[in-house]
C-alpha cells in the first residue's frame, strides 16, 4: 500500500477517442498512489476510454493500491452500465 | 485538423451528396414516380445521414432523421400511401433535414425549431395515422418500455405458412481499433441494439492488457449482447451498417426452431409496447403489408423485391439464420482528392501547353522541315498534350445537377412567400461544366429564379383571369451549345412590362425621355446598375441587388446574359458560359501588329473581303455581303484603339463571328496566323478589365496576346461608343 495521500483525478466531460491517450498518461502519472477518479463531470464515455479505465482498475488492483472510480454523473453511470461494465457499489464508487 | 475532424468533414461532404440524392428522388416522387425503388432510395439517403450523425453524436439531426426515416419505412412497406400530401411533407422535411445538417456543420446558427417540430408532428401524424407514436422510436435507451411478445401466426389463417420467428439474437461484437478511429462508438451500437428490443450486455475484458502495456487505439474489449426481440437478421445487421468491416461480428439466433424450413425474409412487429392494447387486426394488416427487410446497401445498390411480393415467405432448404446481404452492383470506384491538388495539376498542364507551343515555335523558326523527325515528334507531343489537358479538365467537370438540385427548395419557399403556385421544370441536369463555373452559377440562378417567380409569374387569380392555368411554370435548363454551356431560365408569366421598364429608366435618368429603343434594348434596361422594377424592396428579390449584379457575375465568368420576353407569355433569360475557365480554342490573328485571339466557338468562317461585296450604309463602318445577307464590319484595330484611321477592308481578312444573341458581324483583321489552344490568363486578376477583351494568354514566343470579347466588340460597333451604358447620352 502507498502511504502517500490520495490523489483526485477529475475526468474530462467528453471521453472520446481523442481523450484516451491523455487519460492513460494521466493515470499512469499517478501509478503507485491511491487514486480517486472523479467521474462527476463526464457527459460522454467512449469505448477507448472505457478500456483505459478498466485497465487502470486492473493495474491498481495488481499493484494492491486503491483506485476508486467515484461520484459518477448520471450520464457516466448510464453509459458505463450500458457497456456491461462492473456495477458501482451502493456508495456510487467502484474499486 | 485532427483525424476526428477530418472524418467529420468527410461526413458532411457525404451529407451534401445524400441530400442532393434525397432531393432528386423526392422530385421523382412528386412527378408521380412512386415506385419502390425511388422510395427505397429516399429511405437510404435519410438513413445514411442518420447513421453518420449518430456516430458524431448530432442528436438533433438524428432525432429528426429518425422520424423522417420511420415515415419512409412505412411508405416502402406499403403501409402508408405515397400520396401528394405525404410527398409535399417529405419535400419540406428534406429542407429541414438540410437545415439540421447545416446547423450541425455550424453553417447556420440554428434550425428553425418551430418549423422542425411542426414537421416532426406532421410526419408522426402521417406515420401513425393520428395515434401516438410507438415507444420504439423513443430515444431513451435504457427505458425500453415494452416487452417481447411472440406473435402467434396460427391466428392468421391466410398467412399460416409464415415461419415462427426466432425469439432473438446473440450478437458477439469485437470492435477493432479502426472502428474507433473512424469515429464510431460501441456505445452507440449497443444503444441502437437496445432500440430493437430488450438486451443483456456482457462485457469481455479478458484480452485487456494492463494499463502500462495498453495500446489505447486498439480495440481490446468484446461484447456479447442478447437481444430479446423477434427481428430479422437484416434489421440487426443494419445497426452495424457502417462498421461491419471494422469489427468481428457474429449473429446467432436465440431459440430458433431446430428444423426451420424458412428463410427469415421478414418478421412481423413481434415486439409490442407494454400496456398497449393488442390490436390483432392492425397487427395482421401490418404483417401483411410488411416489405422484405432488405439490407441497407450503398446508394448504387439494387433495390429489394417489390413489397407486394414480400408477404409470402420463400421456402428454402437452408436453416434459419441464412439471410445474406443482397448482391450489390459494382459501384463506380471514386476517390476524394483535394481540389488544390487538381488545380496544381491543371496549372502545370497549362504551363505544359505553353511550353509545348513555345517549343513548336522554336522548331518552326529554326527552319526544320515539317517532315523532320523533330517536327513529327512535336506533333505527337501536341496531340498527347491535348489529351492530357482534356483529361485533366474532365476531372474538374461537374454536372450542373448540384446547383439545380438546390432550386426546388427555393421555388417552394418563394412560391409560399408570394402565394403563387409554381411548378419547376428542370432539364439537362447532367450537363457538365467546370467546377468553378458550377459553384459560381448558384447565386445568379437563384436570383433569376426568385425574380421569375416574384416579378414574372402572376398570382393564381391573375393567371385564371388571363386564361392560364393557376399554376405557373418556371423552367430551368442546361445544355451545351457551340462549346459553351447555356443555362435558360424561363417562365410563362406576364412578360416584361416594357412601358413600365422604360418609364422607370427615364425616371431614374438612365435613358433620355425621348430615346427611341427597340424592344430588345428596353428589355436590356433591367440590367442597368440600380435598376429595380420592384415598387418596394421585397424579401424575395433581395435588397437592391439587381440584375446588374447578376450580369456582372456572369461577365466575370466569361459569360453573357440575354433576355427575350413576350408580353403575356413570359420571359426567358439565357446565360452562356464557357465550359472551362482554363483553356480556349482560339484563332490567332493580327491587327495593327497586335496579336489577338478570336474564340473559335464564335467564328463562323473567314473570308477575304472583295470591294464589290462592301457597302457603306450611313455610318463610317461598312457592311459586307455574306451568304445573301449583309453583316456589319467591325474594324477591330480601330475599335480597340490600336489605330486611329480605318483600314481598307480589301487589304485585310474578315472573320465572320456570331454573338450569343445570334447576331453576325465581320471582324476586320490584318491577318490570320493559325488556330491554337490557348491557356486563359485573367486580365482582371493580372491587370484590369478592358472592354472588348475577355482575357489574355501567353503565346509560344512568350508574348502576351489578348483574347477578344466578340459580343462586346460587336456591341461597341453598334452603339458607336465604348461603353455598355451610354444610352442616356
Amino acid at each position: 500500500m502507498s502511504d502517500a495521500a490520495p490523489v483526485v483525478l477529475t475526468l474530462s466531460p467528453v471521453l472520446d477517442l481523442t481523450a484516451a491517450e491523455p487519460l492513460k498518461a494521466e493515470l499512469l502519472a499517478h501509478r503507485g498512489r491511491v487514486l480517486v477518479v472523479d467521474a462527476s463531470g463526464v457527459e460522454r464515455l467512449g469505448g477507448l476510454c472505457l478500456q483505459v479505465l478498466l485497465s487502470a482498475l486492473s493495474l491498481w488492483r495488481q499493484d494492491e493500491i486503491n483506485l476508486r472510480l467515484a461520484y459518477p454523473s448520471d450520464s457516466f453511470s448510464e453509459q458505463w452500465a450500458a457497456f456491461g461494465a462492473p456495477a458501482f457499489d451502493s456508495e456510487g464508487a467502484l474499486a | 485538423m485532427d483525424a476526428f475532424e477530418a472524418i467529420k468533414v468527410t461526413f458532411f461532404q457525404e451529407c451534401d451528396e445524400l441530400l442532393a440524392e434525397l432531393e432528386s428522388k423526392l422530385m421523382l416522387l412528386e412527378q408521380g414516380q412512386t415506385d419502390l425503388e425511388t422510395i427505397n432510395a429516399v429511405f437510404r439517403a435519410v438513413h445514411s445521414v442518420k447513421g453518420g450523425a449518430g456516430a458524431f453524436g448530432l442528436e438533433a439531426l438524428v432525432r429528426f432523421a429518425h422520424v423522417f426515416e420511420t415515415l419512409m419505412d412505412e411508405l416502402r412497406a406499403g403501409r402508408k400511401p405515397c400520396d401528394p400530401v405525404t410527398i409535399k411533407t417529405l419535400l419540406r422535411a428534406s429542407d429541414v433535414l438540410a437545415d439540421h445538417v447545416q446547423a450541425a456543420q455550424g453553417l447556420v446558427p440554428e434550425v428553425d425549431e418551430a418549423r422542425s417540430a411542426g414537421l416532426v408532428a406532421e410526419m408522426e401524424l402521417l406515420t401513425h395515422g393520428g395515434e401516438a407514436p410507438a415507444p420504439v422510436v423513443e430515444e431513451d435507451e435504457d427505458d425500453f418500455g415494452f416487452t417481447p411478445m411472440a406473435f402467434d401466426m396460427a391466428l392468421d389463417e391466410p398467412l399460416a405458412p409464415l415461419p415462427e420467428p426466432a425469439s432473438g439474437w446473440r450478437i458477439e461484437l469485437r470492435p477493432h481499433g479502426r472502428m474507433y478511429a473512424s469515429a464510431n462508438e460501441t456505445g452507440l451500437l449497443l444503444r441502437e441494439l437496445g432500440r430493437l428490443g430488450p438486451t443483456t450486455v456482457v462485457l469481455d475484458d479478458s484480452q485487456l492488457p494492463a494499463l502500462d502495456a495498453l495500446a489505447v487505439e486498439e480495440g481490446w474489449l468484446a461484447w456479447t449482447v442478447e437481444l430479446h426481440a423477434a427481428v430479422d437478421e437484416a434489421t440487426v445487421r443494419e445497426v452495424f451498417d457502417f462498421v461491419e468491416a471494422d469489427c468481428d461480428l457474429t449473429l446467432t439466433p436465440l431459440g430458433a426452431p431446430a428444423e426451420a424450413d424458412f428463410v427469415f425474409e421478414e418478421e412481423g412487429p413481434a415486439v409490442l409496447p407494454a400496456g398497449d392494447d393488442l390490436d390483432i387486426a392492425a397487427l395482421l394488416a401490418r404483417v401483411q403489408g410488411e416489405a422484405v427487410a432488405e439490407p441497407l446497401a450503398p446508394l448504387s445498390a439494387p433495390e429489394a423485391a417489390p413489397a407486394a411480393a414480400a408477404a409470402v415467405p420463400t421456402p428454402a432448404s437452408t436453416p434459419a439464420p441464412a439471410v445474406a446481404s443482397a448482391p450489390t452492383a459494382p459501384a463506380p470506384v471514386t476517390i476524394r482528392v483535394d481540389l488544390d491538388r487538381v488545380d496544381r495539376l491543371i496549372n502545370a498542364v497549362g504551363e505544359l501547353v505553353i511550353q509545348q507551343a513555345m517549343l513548336s515555335q522554336r522548331v518552326l523558326e529554326s527552319g526544320l522541315a515539317r517532315s523532320s523527325g523533330i517536327a513529327l515528334g512535336l506533333e505527337d507531343l501536341e496531340l498527347l498534350t491535348r489529351e492530357i489537358q482534356d483529361s485533366v479538365m474532365a476531372i474538374r467537370a461537374q454536372p450542373v445537377k448540384s446547383v439545380f438540385q438546390r432550386m426546388p427548395r427555393l421555388v417552394r419557399e418563394v412560391a409560399d412567400m408570394t402565394h403563387k403556385q409554381v411548378r419547376l421544370v428542370t432539364a439537362g441536369e447532367d450537363t457538365e461544366v467546370d467546377k468553378t463555373v458550377v459553384e459560381r452559377l448558384a447565386e445568379p440562378i437563384t436570383h433569376m429564379l426568385r425574380n421569375a417567380i416574384d416579378h414574372g409569374l402572376e398570382t393564381p387569380a391573375e393567371r385564371l383571369a388571363a386564361g392560364k392555368s393557376p399554376e405557373g411554370t418556371v423552367r430551368l435548363a442546361a445544355l451545351h451549345r457551340s462549346g459553351r454551356i447555356v443555362i435558360e431560365i424561363s417562365d410563362d408569366g406576364r412578360g416584361i412590362n416594357r412601358e413600365r421598364v422604360k418609364k422607370i429608366a427615364v425616371d431614374k435618368d438612365l435613358i433620355a425621355a425621348d430615346a427611341v429603343l427597340s424592344d430588345e434594348q428596353v428589355d436590356n434596361l433591367i440590367f442597368l446598375p440600380g435598376f429595380s422594377t420592384a415598387d418596394a424592396v421585397s424579401d424575395i428579390s433581395g435588397r437592391g441587388v439587381g440584375m446588374d449584379v447578376v450580369k456582372r457575375s456572369i461577365h466575370a465568368l466569361g459569360g453573357r446574359i440575354s433576355i427575350s420576353s413576350a408580353p403575356g407569355k413570359g420571359s426567358t433569360f439565357t446565360l452562356s458560359l464557357p465550359l472551362t475557365l482554363a483553356v480556349l480554342d482560339g484563332m490567332v490573328t493580327t491587327a495593327a501588329e497586335q496579336t489577338l485571339i478570336a474564340p473559335l466557338p464564335a467564328i463562323v468562317e473567314s473570308l477575304t473581303p472583295q470591294a464589290a461585296d462592301l457597302h457603306h450604309v450611313g455610318g463610317l463602318d461598312p457592311v459586307i455581303r455574306f451568304r445573301d445577307t449583309y453583316v456589319p464590319v467591325v474594324d477591330v484595330a480601330l475599335v480597340m484603339g490600336f489605330r486611329d484611321a480605318p483600314m481598307d477592308p480589301t487589304q485585310g481578312i474578315a472573320v465572320i463571328v456570331e454573338t450569343e444573341s445570334g447576331q453576325r458581324a465581320a471582324l476586320l483583321l490584318d491577318a490570320i496566323q493559325g488556330q491554337r489552344q490557348v491557356v486563359i490568363k485573367s486580365l482582371e486578376t493580372n491587370y484590369q478589365q478592358v472592354e472588348g477583351v475577355a482575357a489574355a494568354t501567353i503565346l509560344g514566343d512568350g508574348r502576351v496576346a489578348l483574347i477578344l470579347d466578340v459580343d462586346t466588340l460587336v456591341a461597341i460597333r453598334r452603339s458607336g461608343v465604348r461603353s455598355d451604358f451610354k444610352l442616356a447620352s
